[in-house]
């Protein structure tokens, strides 16, 4: 519903460009200098258009000796713990969605109290556990801990969607002696996902996005992700070549950029569910 | 089988073990549950008692020593140094979010008013909100470079000193707020965006039958129903804020001379320098708190109890 013509309709065009400016731009003049060579990166009078263009940043991003280590660190942690946080947090949604017993909002209130902890609180007890226990450096302790992260949202989010599924559904199957898991995998898991996939995205672009879980607890050259090494590259003051890490920056930009234009339209939904009250 | 043979070893009644079964099937859902409670208690719970632990403790890098009582917490809150993190936290905290929440609503009015392609130019301005603090924090880092960026350039061409940006302690701390609304406003206009269209159709007819203008129907329609909104988004992006640390890393590196330490940046710095890891703790409490008030507060806004 709009609110009523605005006195100008100039005006109203001048300031969305000028809101679509002011979000994109600084995205423009990285890309632009990832286009341009060392040299004109560095130029006394910067320029928006790069002359002459190259792609060879790009060629180096991508031949860099240990880019393919870090991607694919990336690419494993994103999947992973989104398989993980949803392994865990189907079943639990679905039962949240159909089932009373008693104990279950004990259940309910300690995974909404466990998404009040933020990561920050659990920086200095999470690294002192780790390190007594000589796990830092471990794929897969870091698989559980990314996964847990996102796994609570993940339960209410698939609660939401389950709910939405008829429990006759249910009910019928149950008489044709179906088994619990029969009826959840096989008919209630096929209507929500489109769902799940969105729930999936959200995960893995949280996760993908995450440096600071990676930095301290797996900060190895061989654990790191695309994030861990490009905030390395900016702690190197000296060496950093600015038109290679904006290529870099832009490489590890590009997949969660893709995926959000993907389910772009799950995504702005989740972000507004229950945010907004009238 | 062994149930059966159970129940004869024990002797209960018939009754009694039919009653025993029935209960152990209606808990037998709670079975589902066990995974995500397992990892939650392991990975988040278990470390959160283990911090609240650890500020108890007289501490020697890594190493716990002893039993202290609430000496780290005496030798924390008394110390300047805490206070003048808290404060930036906060000027931080209520900088990014008046600036976020100031873009956000006059970006959602501006795209709300198109009539075609609003929905098209919302989607690429909340592009920035997917980009990674490291992203962000990088490609700002650049945008600002003294030598070399385009906006100290900009402010030299219209004849003033840009001076050191993110080096000059008076400036480092509103040029990060700068980068945290960038970022974040997007977000604030998505939601925003939703509350606006939520509004009925009728209140603003009403307002045209009376002669008003699009001051009226703002004034008297669209900021008196954004108000819930936008008190929820601010709890949501404050939670946020308070526990942002990867812009800040990049940034600034909670400099120049502190002026961008907040707590936690601090609770960073203590955990990867462990010198003595007893106030960082400490440090961590005091967010975990922050942290839970603001989240009670925005159930309490939002009226949404999830059990």
């Amino acid at each position: 519903m709009r609110a009523g013509r605005l006195p100008n309709r100039a005006t109203l065009l001048v300031l969305a460009l000028l809101v679509v400016g002011s979000a994109l731009g600084p995205m423009l003049w990285a890309i632009s200098t990832s286009l341009k060579n060392e040299v004109n990166a560095v130029s006394a009078v910067p320029s928006l258009i790069p002359s002459p263009a190259t792609l060879s940043n790009y060629v180096s991003v991508f031949s860099h000796k240990t880019f393919g280590i870090e991607l694919l660190n990336s690419i494993v942690y994103a999947a992973g713990a989104v398989v993980i946080a949803l392994g865990v947090g189907i079943p639990a949604g679905y039962v949240a969605s159909r089932y009373t017993f008693p104990g279950k909002r004990s259940i309910m209130l300690i995974i909404l109290a466990t998404s009040m902890v933020p990561g920050v609180a659990l920086l200095v007890p999470t690294f002192y556990l780790l390190d007594h226990l000589g796990i830092l450096n471990n794929r897969l302790v870091l698989l559980i801990i990314l996964a847990s992260r996102i796994a609570p949202q993940t339960v209410w989010f698939m609660q939401n969607f389950i709910d939405a599924v008829p429990t006759e559904i249910d009910e019928a199957a149950h008489m044709d002696g179906a088994s619990r898991a029969q009826i959840l995998t096989r008919l209630v898991l096929p209507l929500i996902r489109p769902g799940i996939a969105a729930v999936a995205v959200i995960g893995a672009i949280t996760t993908w996005n995450d440096y600071i879980t990676v930095a301290v607890f797996a900060p190895d050259t061989t654990k790191r992700t695309l994030q861990v090494a490009l905030v390395n590259q900016v702690f190197d003051a000296v060496g950093i070549s600015w038109s290679f890490t904006m290529a870099f920056a832009l490489v590890a930009s590009l997949p969660v950029i893709l995926m959000f234009l993907l389910v772009q339209k799950w995504f702005i939904a989740g972000l507004t569910a229950g945010a907004v009250k009238g | 089988m062994t149930e059966h043979t159970a129940t004869i070893a024990s002797g209960p009644t018939t009754a009694q073990s039919a009653r025993v079964r029935r209960r152990l099937r209606e808990l037998r859902p709670m079975l589902w549950f066990m995974p995500v409670l397992v990892l939650l208690l392991t990975v988040t719970l278990y470390p959160t008692l283990f911090v609240l632990w650890m500020s108890f403790q007289n501490t020697k890098f890594y190493e716990l020593t002893g039993f202290v009582g609430l000496a780290n917490y005496v030798d924390t809150l008394s110390s300047g140094a805490f206070w003048e993190t808290t404060y930036t936290s906060l000027v931080y905290m209520a900088g990014s979010l008046v600036l976020s929440l100031g873009l956000g609503v006059l970006a959602a009015l501006v795209l709300n008013e198109l009539r075609r392609g609003g929905a098209l130019l919302r989607v690429l301005t909340l592009v920035p909100w997917t980009l990674s603090m490291a992203v962000v924090g990088t490609m700002w880092l650049w945008l600002f470079n003294p030598s070399y960026g385009p906006i100290p350039y900009t402010i030299r061409a219209l004849g003033l000193s840009p001076g050191l940006m993110l080096g000059d302690p008076e400036l480092a701390l509103w040029l990060t707020v700068l980068v945290t609304s960038w970022w974040s406003f997007p977000y604030a206009m998505v939601i925003v965006t939703a509350a606006i269209q939520s509004i009925p159709r009728e209140l603003y007819e009403a307002i045209s039958i009376d002669g008003g203008s699009w001051r009226a129907k703002l004034r008297y329609v669209t900021f008196p129903h954004l108000v819930p909104t936008l008190g929820s988004t601010a709890l949501t992006l404050g939670i946020l804020y308070l526990t942002l640390i990867t812009l800040l890393i990049v940034l600034t590196g909670g400099g120049p001379l502190g002026a961008t330490t907040t707590l936690s940046f601090e609770v960073f710095r203590g955990t990867v320098q462990a010198v003595n890891i007893g106030p960082t703790a400490v440090y961590s409490i005091a967010i975990l708190l922050a942290n839970v008030a603001l989240g009670l507060l925005y159930m309490r806004v939002t009226g949404r109890v999830t059990a």
